[in-house]
This record gives structure tokens, sequence and C-alpha cells, in this order.
């Protein structure tokens, strides 16, 4: 899986953790690209800089998928603004990679205790 | 599904491209407002606030570069960017691309030709509902039963529905003043619903419906002018009125197939009619569990019907109506095996043609090889370089296969209007469909590879250094090599091809000139088919018959008339019985019968070799009579006279032998020792069918008119056809014709796609060779000299593509024979001399031309040439 060049000085995502961070971002509902950078952010406490621009590669690739759609809407600053929100198919991914995650996650961190 | 569907979206944006470019860059640009005002709000300065956004983002056009490529499909772009350049190459060089689409053109548009014949003849599926469900099916080995064996099955209700047809049945059509036989496909009531038949205008025949009639759309057409008012009018048929209630569509092909179209389909009531029964097997139920099934039916049909001959339950039959199951029957095998000839003739042709394009690809990448090689030396990998030859030569395929499709619509169009003069109705449907347009498909990508795969391989592997310095000669000498090969197999394949195609020419000029042992000159043949309600009795036609031949020959210019049961070779029946002779041990034959009226022999100038002819005595009631062909007086006497003897059958009935016929053909021209036997007429079986032969004192063709206008004056309610009896032979030489005119033409093809691959080969040679010539030239060659050489060349490639043509024929061309009529074999000498003639006087011809052009070779020109 195609992952994008993440920025200096901050951690390394894991392959596809980004999939997995936008689709979780737009479980609630539908946000603009800014939006769901900013909520990344946010959430992981600004440990996970992801540079901004290689966010959207990431969610064309997601549109190719058909794990996402995007429209026009207005922004809460009264912009047009691209709103992507999840398909069935997006979310039926989510799930699955969530729980992959969470087995990933238990793994690393079985072997970070035992070693 | 999700890969297909991925691809479906990225299809979809390679339409809008543009528009992507677009979205992002205002994605990006409302990003970075929104990130400017927010920083904006934490006091920074408008201008550093737009700073750290931009550093924040990162570099734009990566996003974009990224974000396109995420919906890229990577082969399709390079495809469609290569299948531009070899447009672009192509339009460079527009002779090479006629010269490369019109060979492929002519391959594939025989082939493809072929392919929609050989789909129609064998593949064709009937007008039916679910013509897979259905089954045809005999009982006793019968192909037809009686009406009440059929209507006892049908009442078991063991199927979903039983129908019974008849195919052959006639009408007698009174329109004005004329009256002429139409073709009736007969049929019981519940047919149309049993079997699903569409019908296009108007209603299908139900139970219960009596005189109707449901017209085929070409009658309807062609006769009635296709005026759609018919339906619900009369149709005097047979002096009853039938009504019009339906038309059925265009495309209507019958159960039987093979093109076979009768005029009308009209319900069946006669208890005295056969029919063959085709049913429509319940959801569930196989063939072998209807096999089952009718055995049961079998046993209680031996107890209703019992029959001292035979069993129901033996010899049971339930075959496919369709598809690839009705060709494993039996009398399929001909037809299967002369379509399998023709699609592996017509694939010959094709490689012939891409062998063609081959090779001008060849001459091609060897004149491109400098370029190659520098596009190799900067770092295009093989496999790119490759693969852009290669769109070169499947953008030719498609082009060639294209303009073959358009080949093949012209000529199935023709095919499909063709009127084969067969005794009954006739028409095809050859319409492209998915299936051409599948095999198409696959024979224009089976060609681009075949054609361009060698030399895009070959064109790329060739050695850098060789190719920077123009080192042409040694290189060109091994791809000439090889071009070689491509022209020899070429000869060789139509040396092939030709042999086959002479040989059905052969074959065909053979059975034209094959004396069938009676006179066609100065005959004719009068049918007559009469209302078989008006003569209800075997006395009346009796009457009728002997009326007409009075008038007959009353007439002027009429030198002999009689009449006969069957015409010969127009569908004459074998009997086969076991005879014993004065009373001796039982013989078993097979003869071809016949029913002949007194003078018949006469009539069709049949020599009496003993005996004599049957005489205006011998009519109904009076003792039985025989007359033999000499194989069977032959085989049933030896050396001596049967005239007086007499022959017994199984059933006890006795005649007596009167005459001794000469040996004349009676099925078909090829057929070689027949036995037959003659009977009276009068005392022949009844028939509405009368068959009058009449013997024309010069000129027949005149006759015709004067013929039709006697016999018709006898009974208006008549069908009458009179034609010469050379006519008649028509029927007879079909098959000859047939594959003559089919295997001569690609025969024909093979050698002219051949010829142009020779020509180019030499041509090319002399173009590669003008500098060795002028420097020969220079140093004193004589024209003789560089004739010699380049005929030379010429007579190696003709010579080795002869003789391995030729001993490939000496064995590919056995299966033939079953094709062939006696006498003519396989290898005949006198089609592979005519094969090697014509190939040698066309491949001087082909040499013509670049021999000139070698001898015009100005010295001072070609050692500056390049």
């Amino acid at each position: 899986m195609p992952t994008s060049n993440p920025p200096p000085n901050s951690p390394e995502l894991l392959p596809g953790t980004l999939y997995l961070l936008v689709l979780r971002t737009l479980a609630r509902g539908p946000l603009h690209g800014y939006a769901i950078a900013r909520r990344i952010k946010e959430h992981s406490d600004d440990t996970l800089q992801i540079e901004d621009g290689s966010l959207y590669p990431a969610l064309n690739r997601m549109l190719v998928k058909g794990w996402l759609a995007a429209e026009w809407g207005i922004s809460e600053n009264n912009r047009k603004a691209r709103f992507y929100r999840l398909t069935p198919l997006g979310r039926k991914q989510l799930e699955m990679e969530a729980k992959e995650f969470d087995k990933l996650i238990q793994a690393i961190q079985l072997v970070m205790k035992t070693v | 599904m999700n890969r297909l569907k991925e691809l479906l979206r990225r299809l979809l944006y390679l339409g809008r491209r543009e528009n992507l470019d677009g979205i992002l860059d205002q994605e990006a640009e409302f990003h970075m407002e929104c990130r400017v005002e927010e920083l904006q709000h934490t006091g920074l300065a408008r201008d550093k606030a737009l700073a750290q956004a931009r550093r924040e983002f990162g570099p734009q056009a990566r996003m974009r570069e990224e974000s396109r490529s995420a919906w890229q499909i990577r082969w399709l772009e390079d495809l469609i960017s290569d299948s531009r350049y070899a447009f672009r190459a192509l339009r460079r060089s527009p002779g090479f691309a006629l010269a490369a689409i019109l060979s492929l053109a002519l391959g594939i548009g025989a082939n493809t030709t072929i392919f929609s014949l050989t789909m129609e003849f064998l593949f064709s599926v009937p007008s039916a509902r679910q013509p897979e469900n259905l089954a045809s099916i005999r009982i006793a080995g019968n192909s037809h039963s009686r009406m009440p064996i059929y209507e006892f099955v049908r009442d078991t209700h063991a199927f979903e529905g039983l129908a019974g047809s008849f195919e052959e049945h006639e009408v007698n059509w009174r329109h004005g003043e004329n009256t002429s036989q139409l073709g009736v496909y007969w049929v019981t009531d519940n047919y149309f619903e049993v079997v699903g038949v569409p019908v296009a205008m108007g209603r299908a025949i139900q139970p219960g419906d009596r005189n109707v009639v449901v017209l085929n759309y070409n009658f309807w057409q062609s006769s009635l002018a296709g005026d759609p008012a018919v339906v619900g009018r009369a149709m005097i048929l047979d002096g009853q009125p039938y009504t019009v209630i339906g038309i059925l569509p265009r495309d209507h092909r019958t159960l039987l197939g093979f093109g076979f179209a009768p005029a009308l389909y009209v319900p069946v009531h006669d208890q005295n009619a056969f029919v063959a029964f085709v049913a429509r097997l319940p959801e569930g139920m196989n063939r072998q569990a209807a096999f089952t099934k009718l055995k049961v039916i079998g046993q209680e049909l031996d107890r209703v019907f019992p029959d001292r001959d035979f069993h129901w339950t033996q010899d049971i039959q339930v075959d496919a109506v369709a598809g690839l199951d009705r060709l494993k029957s039996v009398n399929m095998i001909p037809f299967t095996a002369f379509f399998g000839l023709l699609m592996v003739v017509v694939g010959l042709v094709l490689i012939i043609a891409c062998a063609n394009v081959a090779s001008l690809l060849l001459a091609r990448a060897s004149s491109r090889q400098q370029e190659l090689g520098i596009r190799l030396a900067i770092g295009a990998g093989r496999g790119r370089l490759v693969r852009q030859l290669l769109a070169e030569s499947l953008l030719l395929a498609v082009l060639g296969t294209l303009s073959g499709l358009l080949l093949n619509f012209w000529l199935t169009t023709l095919i499909s209007r063709i009127q084969l003069p067969l005794p009954m109705p006739f028409r095809l449907h050859i319409a492209p469909d998915w299936r051409l347009l599948a095999y198409s498909a696959a024979v224009a990508l089976a060609s681009a590879l075949f054609c361009g795969l060698l030399p895009a391989l070959k064109a790329t592997r060739s050695d850098l250094n060789a190719a920077l310095k123009r080192q042409e000669f040694k290189d060109g000498r091994r791809l000439w090599s090889m071009r070689n090969a491509l022209v020899t197999a070429q000869l060789a394949i139509s040396t092939l091809l030709l042999a086959a195609g002479l040989l059905f020419v052969q074959n065909l000029s053979r059975s034209t000139s094959m004396n069938p042992g009676f006179d066609v000159d100065h005959t004719l043949w009068a049918h007559m088919r009469l209302v078989p309600a008006k003569y209800p009795t075997n006395e009346k036609t009796q009457t009728l018959v002997n009326t007409a031949l009075d008038s007959l020959r009353a007439l002027p210019g009429v030198e002999a008339a009689s009449i006969a049961h069957e015409v010969p070779l127009n569908g004459q029946e074998t009997d086969g019985t076991s005879v014993r002779i004065d009373g001796g041990e039982p013989v078993h034959v097979q003869y071809k019968s016949n029913n002949v009226g007194p003078d018949y022999f006469r009539a069709m100038a049949i020599p009496i070799l003993d005996g004599h002819e049957f005489r205006e005595a011998d009519r109904a009631g009076s003792p039985a009579v025989v007359i033999l062909n000499e194989n069977l007086a032959h085989l049933l006497f030896n050396n001596a006279s049967p005239v007086g003897h007499t022959i017994r059958y199984p059933h006890g009935e006795t005649v007596t032998i009167v005459g001794v016929a000469k040996n004349s053909k009676y099925f078909t021209l090829g057929e070689e020792n027949a036995l037959a036997m003659y009977t009276p007429f009068a005392q022949g079986p009844e028939s509405e069918n009368l068959n009058f032969m009449i013997r024309a004192a010069q000129f027949p063709q005149g006759l015709v008119k004067i013929i039709n206008r006697a016999l018709g004056a006898l009974d208006q309610s008549a069908a009458i056809e009179t034609k010469p009896m050379r006519g008649a032979l028509v029927l007879a030489l079909l098959p000859s014709r047939a594959g003559a005119a089919i295997l001569g033409s690609i025969g024909m093809l093979g050698l002219l796609l051949a010829s142009i691959g020779l020509y180019g080969v030499l041509a090319y040679t002399i173009s590669r060779r003008i500098r060795e010539i002028g420097l020969r030239m220079a140093l004193g060659a004589s024209p003789r000299t560089v004739l010699w050489m380049v005929f030379r060349d010429s007579f190696l490639l003709v010579a080795a593509g002869i003789s391995i043509g030729l001993g490939i024929a000496m064995f590919a061309t056995q299966p033939l024979a079953m094709f062939l009529v006696p006498g003519l074999s396989p290898t005949d000498p006198w089609t592979f001399l005519s094969v090697i003639a014509l190939l040698a006087a066309v491949a001087v011809a082909a040499t013509v031309g670049p021999a000139l052009r070698a001898l015009r070779v100005d010295p001072m020109v070609a050692l500056r040439y390049e």
C-alpha cells in the first residue's frame, strides 16, 4: 500500500495509517480537506504531524478505491470547499483496518514488554 | 468486483483530467486560506502566515502529481500514446500502411466471411423460446410418425409440450390467373405455442385453428409486396380459402436450420399426415431422462398400435435442436467436415496475409534501425520499444480488421441474397453478431502478434554499435534471410491452397462434362402439382396423366413425352429388399427405384439393351413388370439375358423382367455402379406430383411456354413449372460448383497475396543492393548478369516454396477425396502441374518489376546512394 512521504521530525506513520486516520476522522461526518488535516493534528495532540499537502494524494487514492465520495459545499467560513464523506465501502474498510491496527499494536506492545 | 469499479472510476477520470487539476488547485488554495486565517488570528502578519502555511503544505507540484497518479491507468495511457505514435508513423508511410492494411483486409475479410457462414450453417439458433429445452424425437427409428401416434404420445403429457411438423408439404396457391406451388411447414396447431416461435405481425397459430396461415417474411415481401393489409385476408391454397393470421419476423429461422425457409406455416389436421416430433422438456429433465420416458411410452404404443415388423421401443432417439449437440448427429458429418476444411483454408490465407505484413514490418524495422539504436542507446527499455512497435502492428491489424469486416458485410449480404437452385425454399440470415465481433477481435489480436512480434523483437535486439554505425549490410542480411523464410512459407501455403482450389475446379469441370447417361440437351422436365382433393382416386389421376401425355405428344416439336415418379439427379430414392430370382435363394439388393411411363427411355434417350420398354398395356391391374439397369441385371444374372425371368419380393409379389436399360446416373453424378430398377408408372404409388419428361426435336427452351400452356389448360388449379433438363442438372452440380467457387477463389486470393509478398521481398532486396549493383555495372557487369542475379533470387525462393508446398499438398489433400468425383485423385498430376505453372508465371510477373528497376540503376547515382 502506498504511503505519503512523512515530513521530517515527526513520528513516522506506519504504512497505511494515514488511510486509517482519515477514515476514522470522517466516520463522524463529512469534512473538507483542511478540517481533516486539523482534526488529525488536534486529536493526536500535534504529535502526528503530516505534511498538509500529502493528505490530498491520499484522499484521491481513497476516492479511486471507492472508500470516500466527494462533493462541493460551503465551509463554516462561507467558502466553497470540497467535502469528503465515507461510503458504505469506506465504513467497512474502517472497521477492518481498525481491527487490524489493534492487532498490530497489541503485537508490538507484546514484543516491547517481553524484550 | 471492486477492482472493476475502480477501473471504471479511473476510466471516467480519463475524460476529465483538466477538471481534476482545477479541483486540486482550488482545494490547495482553500486549504492555504484557512490556515492563513487561522495563523492571522494568533497574531501573525499576513505575509509570515502565508509563508508558514506554504511550508506546512509542502510542494504543491508534488501534491498535484501524486494525486493525478492516483487516478492514472498506466498501461492504458501508454497504449494511447503508443497508438498515437504508431498512427503518426503510419501516416508518414502511406504506401506501406495501405499495402499492409489491404493484405490484412483481404485475409480477414475472407476469414470472417467463412466464419459467418459456418456460424449460420452449423450454429445458428432457431427462432424458438429457450431452444436448449427443445428436443427432436424419433421413435422406432422413424423421422416422422403418423398423426394418431403423435396424438397418443402428446396425450401422455410426458413432456411440457409435444408438437409435430412436416416440413416438406406443398400447396398450390391460386393468385389471379396464376397457380404456383409453395413450400409449406405443416405444423400441429400447438406448434407455435410449444416451440415458442415469435411472430412479427398478427398472431401465431393457436390450438383449434383450421385453415389459417402464417407467412414467411420473404414470401410476404416478394410475392405480396409486403402489404400489411394481407393479415386477415384469404389465400386460395389447394382450392380452399385460408386466412392469413400472421407474418414471421425477417430473421425467422426454422427448427430445421440450414436456411430452410418454407413460404407458409399451416396447421395440419390430416390424420394420414406424418409428423416429426419436437418436445419441450420440463425444467430439470435432460435428454437421457426423456429417452427413458419414451421407452415406457413405447411399451404402451406396442400395446395400442402393435406392428408386425417393429417395436415402438426400438431406435428411440432424442436429439438437441441447436448448438454443438446437434452437430454430433451422423448426417451432419459432411457439413461439419466441409466447413472445418473451409476454416482451415481461410486460416492459411490469413497466415499468408500476416506474413506479408510481417515482411513489410521487417523491411521497415531494418530501415529504422538507426532510430531504434539511438533510442536504445539513450536508455529506452527494450520492452517499451517492443511495445511501441507492437502498437504499430496492432493499429494495422485493427484497421485491417475493420476493412475486412466491411468486406465481410458486403460478401455476406451478397450470399444472403443468393437464390440457390434448390428444390426447397432456402434463405440465409447472415448478420453481424457478438460472435463475429468476438472472433474478429481475436483475429485482429492474433494477427497483430503474428505480424508484429517477430519483427519487433528482431529490430530491438540489434547490436547497438552496428546500428549506430549504419552497418546495415550485415544486419540487413540477417533480416533479409528471415524475410526469405517468410516468403518461402507464403509460397508453400499458396501452393497448398491452389492445389486444393484447382482440385475443386477440376472436379467441377469433370462433373460438368460427366455423362449422366441420359440426354440433357433435347429433353425438358415439366413438373405439375395437382390439388390432392380434386383427384381422390388413382383412376382420376391416371386419366389426367393420359390426357396430358396425349396433348404433349400432339405439340409441334415434341418427339416423345412420358412421365416419371422421380426425376434422375433430383432426389431419387434408394430401396433395399431381398429378392428371389425365379423362386431361388433370396439375394439382398439396394437399388434406385423409379416408376416410369411408356416411352420414358425414348424420351430420355436411355438405350434399352435387351427386351423392350414399358407399354400402354402395363397399367394398374395388368401383370407386374420391371426393367433392370445393366448393373442390376449383371449382378442377378451374370451375362445371361434376364428378360422373361421373374423376381419375387419377400411379401410374395412376383414380377416379370421385360427389359434391360443402359446404366445412367440416378442420385448423384459421382455415383458409380449404381443398381436401378424401373416399374411402370401406372403400377406405382399415387402422387399429386407429376413429372413429365419431354423430348424436343431441337431447341428445348422454345417449348417451355407452349408446354406450360398445354398443361395449364387441363387444370387451372395445378401448379406447373417447365425447364430444360440441362437446367435441372443444376442441383446435381451444386456441390461441385460451390466447392469450386469457394475454394478456387480462396486459392486465387492466396496466390494474389503471396505474389504481393514475393514482389515486395524482391523489390526490397534490389533497393538494398543498388550500391552493389551499381558497383558491378561500373566494373563492367552486363545487363544479363544483373538480370540473372535478380531472377536467381526469385527462382530460389519460388522453387523452395513450391517444393515444400507440393510436399505438404501430397498429404494434406488426401481427405478431400470425399468431396471429389470418382476418378479424380486428390494428387491429380494435372492439378499439380497447373499449380506449378501458375505459380511460376505469377513469380515471373512479380520479378519483372524489380528486375527492370535493377537494370535501370545508374552506376554513378548508385555509388552516391544514401
